[in-house]
């Protein structure tokens, strides 16, 4: 099961991404197919199998060489479907005055969460599967290194995050939450 | 006169971040900043370095009831506007700097006042009406950046989309006596970019400006002046249904 986290400025340039690949079972929620293989290769074709299952995107098969790059080459379909969900995000977050919207977006089986800040700084998390507690507080420790990074006053809200510490901090919280 | 081109804020920014890096250069800036100690400062960096701690360890609680001395402050703010006053041509220029500079310490208290106030809520919630956010302007923001509330909020009478915030006794303003000849001058402009960035933050864009407006009462008596643009108006007359 892979999660997909992206952080996007304001104006909605991308300042950081993520690919966590989740070591939990994968929920029966996913594709038939995809819960008759045995469990090392679900986690591996996972991304794969759902992205095709939907997009018509001509991605070639990598069989399981040992690499697990996961969403790798779908990568473009994770992209375009995090970038539609900023209309619903954006619809979402003019009505609610929560930080979390769960579950905003949903496709094929990826579904689309989103964390706001005060800032208008947002979160995008795709991932398959519910686990709403989890995320929320996945997104709360993402939020303060958020704001920790905000206090450097070499960052701008328009600069990409590039610290080792900040990747490392998140990847942690997203193996302790995902 | 100021705001000629498209994206003021945009082109303020690029030529200033251009200009810094000339200033950081010890050839460029002035003789007062001879800098003979700079390679010992570096020196004793370097050694500091492996000791000092991530911006990632620290506790972003640890500051939130630590003051800092009106006087410190007082003399920085001074350089500031010393700083600021020799790299512009008249007083429009300036006071759009002033905000500008204002404008980046606003985004921060937005994001770090929230998360101290939100972060332990289990939900934490977002400003989504704009007097409820002016309100917050007016207390939290004035109370974290200055220690003390402003002393009222206005609304134009005249135009709708405009609404003030006064303070009468600006404290970064303390300490300066404008001279005569640039009467229309208000350091409070860097406060205006604080609000301005506080209110873009929030999804409430506007044009935010300072204007001295004593009274015999309160001499330094300011005004901040919030111009909203007209999509906030149209956003809140479709939430009032």
């Amino acid at each position: 099961m892979s999660h997909h986290l992206f952080l996007l400025s304001p104006s909605d340039t991308p300042l950081y991404s993520l690919t966590h690949h989740s070591t939990k079972p994968v929920p029966s929620t996913t594709s038939p197919l995809a819960s008759n293989l045995p469990t090392w290769s679900t986690s591996a074709f996972a991304g794969t199998l759902t992205a095709l299952s939907g997009a018509s995107s001509a991605t070639q098969h990598t069989t399981g060489g040992g690499v697990r790059m996961g969403g790798g080459q779908d990568r473009h379909v994770i992209q375009m479907i995090a970038n539609a969900s900023l209309d619903a995000i954006e619809d979402t977050m003019r009505k609610e005055n929560t930080m979390y919207l769960k579950s905003v977006d949903k496709f094929n089986e990826w579904t689309v969460s989103a964390f706001v800040t005060a800032g208008n700084m947002k979160f995008v998390l795709l991932h398959e599967g519910k686990n709403d507690e989890g995320i929320r507080g996945f997104f709360a420790e993402v939020w303060e290194l958020y704001v920790k990074t905000m206090m450097n006053p070499f960052h701008t809200a328009h600069s990409t995050i590039r610290s080792n510490v900040f990747d490392s901090r998140v990847r942690a919280s997203a193996r302790k939450y995902l | 006169m100021a705001y000629t081109q498209p994206h003021p804020r945009l082109s303020v920014l690029s030529t200033s971040s251009q200009s810094s890096v000339e200033h950081l250069s010890p050839t460029a800036s002035s003789t007062r900043f001879s800098l003979p100690s700079a390679p010992s400062i570096q020196a004793t960096l370097n050694k500091a370095a492996p000791h000092r701690p991530n911006i990632y360890d620290r506790n972003l609680n640890k500051t939130r009831g630590t003051e800092v001395s009106a006087s410190a402050f007082a003399f920085l703010f001074s350089e500031v506007v010393q700083y600021t006053q020799k790299r512009v041509n008249g007083i429009n220029d300036l006071e759009r700097r002033l905000n500008t500079l204002g404008y980046r310490i606003g985004t921060r208290v937005l994001e770090l006042m929230v998360w101290r106030a939100e972060s332990s809520s289990k939900t934490p919630k977002r400003e989504t009406r704009f007097l409820p956010a002016l309100m917050s302007i007016h207390t939290q923001v004035w109370k974290a950046v200055f220690g003390k509330a402003a002393d009222a909020i206005e609304k134009s009478v005249e135009n709708a989309d405009e609404y003030m915030i006064i303070d009468n006794d600006p404290p970064i303003e303390r300490y300066i006596s404008v001279p005569r000849d640039m009467s229309q001058l208000s350091c409070s402009s860097f406060t205006a970019g604080i609000v301005e960035a506080v209110l873009d933050g929030l999804g409430f864009p506007a044009r935010v400006t300072a204007h001295n407006t004593p009274t015999s009462q309160f001499p330094s008596r300011t005004t901040i002046l919030i111009k909203l643009e007209k999509s906030v108006l149209d956003r809140e007359e479709l939430m009032k249904q």
